[in-house]
């Protein structure tokens, strides 16, 4: 290794304390493991049937290892501050689509919260009591009036982990991620060490125990249903289906960028934020690829997309299925073990990371709002901070209001198939934008002293900006992604109301941005001052 | 009236170069820039066997050909604050091995950095209706209030009571401990006394204005990662860590307006009874100007705008 010529004189300074450890932890809860893989199959083979796990896998985690890992690695090390997206694109394109960006994103964190704190709940918490053979209790956390008072709860206790500082939220990361981790390690080695007549012969015991249908009759009355919905149950894949799952199976692959968040504190960001996305990204592609070879093996590829289409098209109800929990892929592994420890670490494992989410969004949402304040585009109470608990409490307990104004509507609609129509808008608005603005991150004037400053400004390919590749990789898989989002069979109704959202939220985040500029003008305050560029000549 | 108060720009040339620009820009009658005034790091650019140099930068081991290269470096170490100097491997061996002949090249490269830069206020400045106090913090040395002393386009405000418009300001660089015994830090008992022949300077406290380096204890704008013992941050907590000095003077006198820096992080604006108190935090190591912009109207304050340039 080169010496080091460099010297410090003692002056007040602070040396950053996040290892890459530490930023692959935020990275990595955010990807939501267990959840995530349920969303990939579940939600992914019921819309794109002939889709193949193993190949979608393997796509999604070389583009998302070249395209995010890049993109917002080299965005983070070049630029270390603890702001999110925010800082990035309103330096490099303009503080207007910053500000737009910006209030797309905020909406996406609040619709984290109104879809996954139900989700913690049903299928969450329901599995579990499922699993633990209380069924009315899960009957039970299914009702409206029950998901909305849990789910409530649960946003709730998100509020309480992060409005009193983030020391409590960071311990309790660590037995989240343990806890999280085993339990789907536990749901990997059950279907690794059982054989395809061995998940058969569970499987058709069970059914004779419940009255429910057998392996083949299951199979078979799927296929009618599927049919009946102008569908088809293909014998193999086929590429149209895989890069269509992809859509899902982005729940995996896609948000790790939640590291930029803490890029202000972690130690040497050059390599720690970058590298932190990467392995972020190439765990849970590890997990997702075990868990689809094991699958296909113990499973079958058509009982796997049968078994999606009936846990999600169908929500569990098919006519002769009695098994007391929807076969998602937790419930089949629940088939072949009973035993009441290893079926509580698996569900779990959905629990913890489901709820997570919800924490991270309160981690977000309030600093995103706090932001706003601080340029002008929003309320000076934006930019209150608690001297006690060093947090923006008032922007927490907005999140938390909103939070539940969306549980309730989600608890009445009970739209499983709203968490990809969060994807979209995340596509749209926090990941096309970023990804555009890595791309021309070293051609653009104004921030050529940052560019120039960067580690990365030596990295090229064939004599182009490594950033600049990255960024193209990266808008690749968000069109596909987007493509299949738009195209998605049977869901014109979700695709349709969803461009009509977004360019509702990208409108009203133009709406907010002159309504406060206009605002401070009346005030003798020229908002442009708190973005506007300072020629150093 | 309107000021625009800058603090923390540590010797980054880009940020004082925009901060002489944004009086015009933003349209102010008043500049103040509060320290730290002075950089933190030298980067040596050590000569080469058979041409060229080499160096560490932002944590990168560098090999420069071309005096373009060269050039284009000096610049950019310019902008983020930094220094540099050219050595020879064995003068590099040698400042290496020997701490006082850094702290007095450090001192040598500091004070011309600030020399050039009030040069270039002159040239900027001069003839133009703009006042401008600038001041030193705690980590600059002592020689930083003679050569701010000598300019006649800038006025040396540190430790005096100066008028500014209908307000009078008070200005004080000394802040409480803090864990890298920078040259002016004493403990709040020795800093209240202080404090207080300063603000007995003071006419009409309650449209005044203290600007003092250190915020107060206890508020919003005192929020630092707290430190192990090896001065690494400890990112999940954040403690306080201002000055209990300026927070007894801020309760006890009131006055209209706190201008503080000192902790970067700790951007933002807060109520103490009366008193608006105000951070502007500092990016300077990315080249960015970060500010803020107070209108200031019959004695009272009007509105304030945070700025990011």
């Amino acid at each position: 290794m080169a010496e080091e010529k460099v010297f410090a004189r003692r002056a007040s300074g602070l040396v950053r304390g996040l290892s890459l450890l530490d930023a692959f932890g935020v990275g990595f809860m955010n990807q939501g493991l267990t959840p995530s893989m349920w969303v990939m199959i579940s939600l992914g083979l019921s819309v794109y049937t002939g889709g193949n796990l193993i190949i979608a896998t393997i796509l999604s985690a070389i583009m998302c290892g070249i395209g995010f890992s890049l993109v917002w690695g080299i965005l983070g090390g070049s630029m270390p501050r603890s702001g999110g997206e925010y800082i990035y694109n309103s330096r490099i394109l303009s503080p207007l689509i910053g500000i737009a960006e910006s209030f797309g994103n905020a909406f996406v964190w609040i619709m984290w919260i109104y879809v996954l704190a139900p989700w913690t709940v049903d299928p969450g918490l329901v599995m579990l009591f499922q699993f633990l053979g209380m069924p009315e209790v899960a009957e039970f956390l299914s009702q409206p009036l029950a998901l909305f008072l849990i789910a409530s709860l649960v946003n709730l206790i998100a509020l309480f982990f992060l409005i009193f500082g983030i020391k409590f939220f960071a311990r309790a990361q660590k037995v989240v991620m343990s806890l999280g981790i085993l339990g789907a390690l536990v749901i990997l080695l059950v279907f690794t060490f059982t054989s395809r007549e061995s998940f058969i012969q569970a499987w058709n015991d069970m059914a004779a125990r419940y009255g429910s249908l057998s392996y083949d009759q299951f199979l078979a009355a799927a296929q009618a249903e599927m049919e009946a919905a102008g569908k088809r149950l293909p014998t193999t894949w086929n590429w149209f289906d895989t890069l269509g799952v992809m859509v899902a199976g982005s729940w995996l692959f896609a948000y790790s960028y939640c590291i930029t968040f803490i890029a202000g504190e972690v130690k040497r960001p050059e390599k720690s934020i970058i590298l932190g996305n990467l392995f972020a990204i190439l765990v849970p592609a590890f997990f997702m690829l075990w868990l689809s070879i094991a699958l296909y093996r113990t499973v079958g590829f058509q009982f796997l997309s049968a078994t999606a289409f009936v846990d999600e098209a169908l929500g569990g109800e098919l006519a002769g299925y009695t098994l007391p929990w929807s076969p998602h892929f937790v419930g089949l592994a629940a088939v072949i073990t009973r035993s009441p420890v290893l079926l509580f670490l698996m569900a779990l494992s959905f629990v913890l990371f489901n709820f997570w989410w919800v924490a991270l969004s309160y981690l977000a949402f309030p600093r995103i709002l706090f932001a706003w304040g601080m340029d002008r585009i929003g309320p000076k109470w934006f930019t209150d901070i608690n001297p006690r608990w060093a947090t923006p409490v008032k922007n927490h307990i907005l999140c938390f209001i909103l939070g539940e104004i969306g549980i309730a509507l989600y608890s009445v609609w009970q739209e499983q198939m709203s968490g990809l129509s969060v994807t979209g808008l995340e596509i749209v608005s926090v990941f096309g934008v970023t990804a555009l603005a890595a791309t021309i991150f070293p051609f653009v004037k104004k921030v050529r002293h940052i560019w120039e400053a960067s580690p990365y400004n030596h990295w090229k390919l064939l004599g182009i900006p490594v950033v600049t590749i990255g960024g193209i990789v990266n808008l690749i898989y968000l069109a596909i992604l987007f493509y299949f989002f738009i195209v998605m069979p049977g869901l014109e109704e979700l695709t349709i109301g969803s461009l009509i959202f977004y360019v509702l939220i990208w409108g009203l985040g133009i709406a907010w941005y002159y309504f406060w500029v206009a605002r401070n003008k009346r005030a003798g305050i020229d908002v442009s001052m708190a973005y506007g560029e300072l020629p150093p000549e | 009236m309107k000021i625009f108060f800058v603090t923390d720009i540590h010797g980054s040339n880009l940020c004082y170069r925009k901060f002489l620009n944004a009086l015009k820009i933003y349209g102010v009658d008043v500049g103040i820039l509060l320290g730290d005034l002075t950089g933190k790091m030298l980067i040596p650019l050590v000569e080469r066997a058979g041409g060229g140099w080499e160096t560490t930068f932002m944590g990168r081991n560098i090999v420069l050909e071309t005096q373009e290269e060269l050039d284009r470096l000096k610049k950019t170490i310019e902008n983020v604050g930094y220094y540099w100097a050219h050595l020879t491997p064995e003068q590099f061996a040698d400042l290496k091995a020997d701490q006082a002949a850094q702290d007095t090249l450090f001192k040598l490269l500091m004070l011309e950095r600030l020399r050039e830069w009030i040069a270039l206020a002159e040239e900027r400045l001069g003839g133009t209706p703009f006042k401008v106090y600038m001041a030193p913090g705690n980590d600059d040395h002592f020689e930083v209030d003679e050569i701010i002393e000598g300019s006649s386009v800038i006025v040396n405000c540190n430790d005096r009571v100066v008028h500014i418009g209908e307000h009078e300001m008070a200005t004080f660089a000394w802040t409480n401990p803090t864990p890298w015994e920078t040259p002016r830090e004493k403990p709040d008992e020795e800093l209240e006394p202080m404090l207080e022949a300063l603000i007995a300077q003071i006419e009409n406290i309650p449209t005044s204005i203290f600007n003092f380096h250190a915020p107060p204890y206890g508020y919003a704008l005192d929020l630092a990662p707290e430190l192990t013992k090896d001065l690494v941050q400890a990112a999940d907590r954040r403690v306080h860590v201002g000055s209990r000095a300026v927070a007894r003077m801020i309760e006890k006198y009131q006055p209209l307006l706190g201008l503080h820096g000192h902790i970067h992080e700790s951007r933002g604006v807060q109520k103490v009874r009366r008193t608006t108190i105000i951070n502007p935090g500092s990016e300077y190591s990315e080249g960015i100007l970060k500010g803020v912009v107070i209108i200031l109207q019959k004695g009272k304050l009007k509105d304030y705008i945070f700025t990011s340039g």
